[in-house]
């Protein structure tokens, strides 16, 4: 019987299965994407781990020999244990585990070390790998929780899309209380019109939920692709691969299911506890609970404006997931696009224009210092080669006294308020950061700050920030020191008092032209190499990688660039292990970066959308049953169908409307905030101001909701609104 | 034999200063094959009381009896199968479902049981009813009067205990009010089925052997004509 009443109500209500069937659908799809990105993620960043650390779970390191390791791989529940070759020193071997059931790793780890009589400093746990498997050290009483996060994030956007479909779904079955009613009054317990709404609520979703899945999927792939292509040129970056698991469809589904089943069970229990006598007497109409009066409505489009504020109140329930995606979407959408445009003008300004004549090519020998270095002739000698630069940082400290600080920064606040530390002789404790560079730089540097070139000493950046009398955006600066004395002691980082006398050859306030960003409140020492050898013993700190700075010219294309790049690429890449980034491309990398952040968010914004607008769609084809009986009766006292589309474009304009009228101020309030913290010129950004996609967004959200009305009240107005009065038993 | 006793029936609505009775103090029995009319003005009680009888709504105080069983104590359940198998219920407005051809309204009480009417049953009802030739029609493609033939039909089909009309005849003109009361006299007579009719119309009334009046929630008059 429920199979005859279910097929024929379907046959005959197309539109509101086509609803549930949309809803169904992009709910599905929308749970399939975000549970297969997650997966994708979790596998990208297990990959990356993998490939940057290795995937060894726990470690031993001691004196450990052939005995003790087949003592290891005979332990229960030990998959694998190897000996890692390149690790391992005279010394101490490292010896790479591998679990069988790794949940137990913080148990069976220290009884395997006690076992061979290691100390349990001897042990390490692959922590970060362990952490993405969801295991985390007992111990700790804070374990990394981010993937705990991103479940959390996924099962919130997973509640909202039960929303969604539960909707539809009520949307559906209310239209249908009368029927369910007289079923009642014949006989038909509450129990049989649950089973019959759940029933058909499946019959209907079992192809969409199957179609989304997959659609889902194949956008996941799609958009992995997309950031593949985006983010293709990123250095060090290693390429995502798309996976997918057997088991992630079967959730996908299960839940799908589940979901389908609860959005339905909830108007279906509520109908199925209403007594025959409500719901006989139910008569769809639009209700309100309480008196309302749509005042600004009714100032603006009259008696029609009442009466569409009316009705929008009474349909606010079934409309608060169109206001809400509506709003959420064209907010994001409009604040993503502003924030990455100042996001864009910032960056230009503080590091492409900055930099723009400070390199063309940059290279960073890996693991070799300066003094191994023994190519710089040959870089110089590559055709398109302008200037060379080849460098090395180093971390030393400095012992200021309070009356060497300048007069400038006493009138500010003095040393107090910029170093840190005082020590017992009440001398201030100030961060060096040394750039050693190689001869000729320094003195090609001399020669530009017009000092007499030497080997023999140190340049002193005598420089800080005046963060009192001016912004970050435009800095102005004082001097940190007097300049008054000759030689400056460096001591060594870890401050064990190992320190050195080094002469200053001058103070100034430009620094070489280097693409490098200087701490701030520090005193920056630029050191030639000659002088670095003779000190280095003492001073320390120095940073295991060198770089050099290439220069071409000013305006070299990235085909250029490029050339230039692989050609000095093919003569380093033979003795030392490289990586290399040219300015042009770094900014198209940027770009690109930038732009498939945009489309990312944007794609977000627009499936936001597009829940919003299917939700619209799902009311205004659910008119005509609820909305027949009121269209009738204001036919009856005189409306003209005239005036009655006057009412739907009112409605819509009130849908569409709301999310626009509310995202413009706080968007404005945004940019304001956001162009204020950032020191910019309102009218630098209010001339890139993304104003036409933002319109184009809007006029879209517009034309469909606009659509939606037009459909639904087209569909309700040729029906014959007469015969809807006069016969209560409504189709 | 009784079939129906109602015992100190009454029924309010509303809390407090809205509080409303609508039935107050009813007694009335009913006997086997007995056609009931309960006539009174608008809202002095009478559909409250046939919604009560057809346990579509519960009373607040007192008890109601049919074949034996107090439908006052059914839960939602048992009173869906109850009003399924003893009740007939008829409205003023058919309540047919407007998806299902009028075959599957006829059966659908007994669908609900997974059960088929007796095939001869069926026959001679939507025979005596007319309505032989409309099986596979939808409710919409018939007139208001063969609408209520087929709420007829629906409401015979499980040979109920009792059957309640509410102003079977309220939407119809003068000629297909007749006809359907003659078939309701029709089914008392040859099928002795127990009828409770309710209306405001007194010509109607007079057709039937009992007529019940009601006053503002009570029995002002209980009359037997036969």
């Amino acid at each position: 019987m429920w199979k005859d009443y279910s097929k024929s109500y379907i046959k005959n209500n197309r539109a509101s299965s086509v609803s549930v069937m949309a809803a169904a659908l992009v709910a599905t799809m929308f749970l399939s994407l975000l549970c297969s990105i997650a997966y994708n993620f979790w596998a990208y960043e297990i990959e990356k781990i993998v490939l940057e650390e290795g995937d060894w779970q726990g470690r031993i390191v001691g004196g450990v020999d052939e005995n003790d390791l087949s003592i290891i791989q005979n332990f229960a529940n030990i998959e694998k244990a190897v000996v890692n070759k390149e690790l391992s020193e005279k010394e101490d071997t490292v010896i790479d585990i591998y679990f069988q059931n790794t949940r137990t790793i913080f148990r069976d780890l220290p009884l395997i070390s006690a076992q061979l009589g290691l100390e349990d400093d001897s042990i390490q746990y692959h922590s970060l790998l362990l952490s993405r498997y969801f295991i985390h050290d007992p111990q700790d009483a804070e374990p990394p929780m981010l993937l705990a996060l991103y479940l959390g994030i996924l099962v919130i956007v997973a509640v909202s899309l039960i929303l969604i479909i539960r909707n539809s779904f009520e949307l559906s079955m209310n239209a249908r209380i009368h029927q369910f009613g007289i079923f009642s009054s014949i006989g038909a317990t509450p129990k049989q019109i649950r089973i019959c709404l759940l029933q058909e609520a499946l019959v209907l979703s079992a192809v969409p939920i199957l179609l989304g899945s997959l659609l889902g999927i194949a956008i996941s792939y799609g958009l992995i692709k997309v950031v593949n292509i985006f983010a293709g040129s990123v250095a060090g970056r290693h390429e995502a691969a798309f996976s997918y698991h057997p088991l992630l469809f079967a959730v996908t589904i299960f839940s799908s299911v589940l979901t389908v089943l609860f959005s339905a069970w909830i108007p279906a229990r509520k109908l199925s506890r209403m007594t025959p006598l409500e719901s006989i007497r139910n008569m769809d109409g639009l209700q309100l609970k309480k008196r309302k009066h749509s005042r600004i409505l009714f100032m603006l489009f009259g008696m029609k404006g009442e009466l569409a504020g009316n009705a929008l109140k009474a349909q606010k329930k079934s409309l608060r997931i169109s206001t809400i995606s509506l709003l959420l979407s064209f907010l994001g959408f409009s604040i993503m696009l502003c924030f990455t445009t100042l996001s864009g003008i910032s960056t230009r300004y503080t590091y492409f224009e900055r930099y723009q004549d400070a390199w063309d090519v940059m290279i960073t020998v890996k693991d070799t210092g300066m003094v191994d270095f023994g190519l710089t002739q040959e870089l110089q000698n590559v055709s398109g080669v302008e200037a060379v630069t080849v460098y090395q940082k180093a971390e030393a400290m400095e012992l200021l006294p309070e009356d060497w600080q300048s007069d400038e920064l006493t009138t500010l606040g003095g040393l107090n308020t910029v170093a840190g530390k005082v020590n017992e002789n009440g001398r201030f404790q100030v961060e060096v950061p040394i750039i050693v560079l190689d001869d000729t730089s320094f003195l090609e540097y001399c020669y530009r700050i017009g000092i007499t070139p030497s080997l023999d000493g140190t340049v002193v950046l005598n420089q800080i920030w005046d963060s009192v009398n001016s912004n970050f955006r435009y800095k102005e600066y004082i001097p940190f020191v007097k300049e008054d004395r000759e030689k400056a002691t460096l001591y060594n980082i870890s401050m064990d008092n190992q320190n050195i006398e080094i002469p200053i050859l001058s103070y100034t306030q430009t620094a070489p032209i280097l693409r490098e960003e200087y701490k701030k409140y520090a005193l920056v020492h630029f050191i030639p190499l000659t002088m670095w050898k003779k000190i280095s013993e003492a001073i320390g700190g120095l940073e295991s990688d060198s770089y050099i700075r290439i220069f071409s010219s000013g305006d070299a294309t990235l085909d250029d660039l490029n050339g230039l790049e692989k050609e000095i690429e093919q003569l380093l890449d033979q003795e030392y292990k490289i990586e290399s980034e040219n300015r042009v491309q770094e900014k198209l990398s940027n770009d690109s970066m930038m732009q498939g952040m945009v489309m990312i968010l944007g794609a977000f914004c627009v499936l936001l959308a597009i829940i919003g607008i299917a939700n619209v769609f799902s009311n205004t084809l659910g008119f005509l049953r609820q909305r027949k009986r009121e269209f009738a009766q204001y036919m009856s006292i005189g409306l003209t169908s005239q005036e009655m589309w006057q009412m739907f474009c009112i409605e819509a304009f009130v849908i569409a409307g709301k999310p626009l009228l509310f995202t413009l101020p706080l968007t404005i309030l945004f940019v304001q905030f956001a162009v204020t913290a950032s020191y910019l010129e309102p009218m630098v950004f209010w001339a890139e101001a993304p104003t036409l996609p933002i319109l184009a967004f809007a006029v879209a959200i517009v034309f469909f909701v606009a659509l939606a009305y037009y459909i639904g009240g087209k569909r309700l107005l040729q029906c014959n609104l007469n015969e809807t009065l006069r016969n209560d038993a409504l189709v | 034999m009784e079939i129906l006793k109602c015992n100190g029936v009454e029924k309010v609505f509303g809390k407090g200063d809205s509080k409303v009775a609508a039935l107050n103090g009813i007694d009335l029995s009913v006997e086997k094959g007995e056609f009931v009319a309960i006539v009174g003005a608008s809202g002095s009680g009478k559909s409250t009381l046939l919604h009560i009888l057809g346990s579509v709504d519960k009373p607040t105080k007192g008890t109601v009896m049919i074949d034996g069983v107090n439908i006052g104590g059914l839960n939602a359940t048992d009173a869906a199968i109850f009003r399924r198998r003893k009740v007939g219920l008829i409205y003023q407005f058919y309540n047919l479902i407007p998806t299902l051809t009028v075959e599957k309204n006829i059966r659908m009480p007994m669908l609900l049981d997974k059960r088929k009417p007796d095939k001869e049953y069926f026959e001679k009802i939507i025979g005596t009813l007319g309505i032989e030739n409309k099986m596979q029609s939808l409710p919409s493609q018939l007139s208001g009067g063969q609408q209520q033939r087929v709420a007829i039909a629906r409401s015979l089909i499980y040979r109920p205990a009792i059957l309640l009309a509410d102003e079977p005849t309220g939407n119809l003109d003068q000629k297909n009010s007749k006809e359907i009361i003659d078939l309701l006299k029709l089914s008392n007579r040859n099928l002795k089925q127990t009828i409770l009719l309710i209306t405001h119309d007194e010509r109607i009334a007079l057709e039937a052997d009992h007529i019940v009046t009601i006053e503002d929630g009570k029995i002002i008059s209980d009359q037997k004509r036969r």
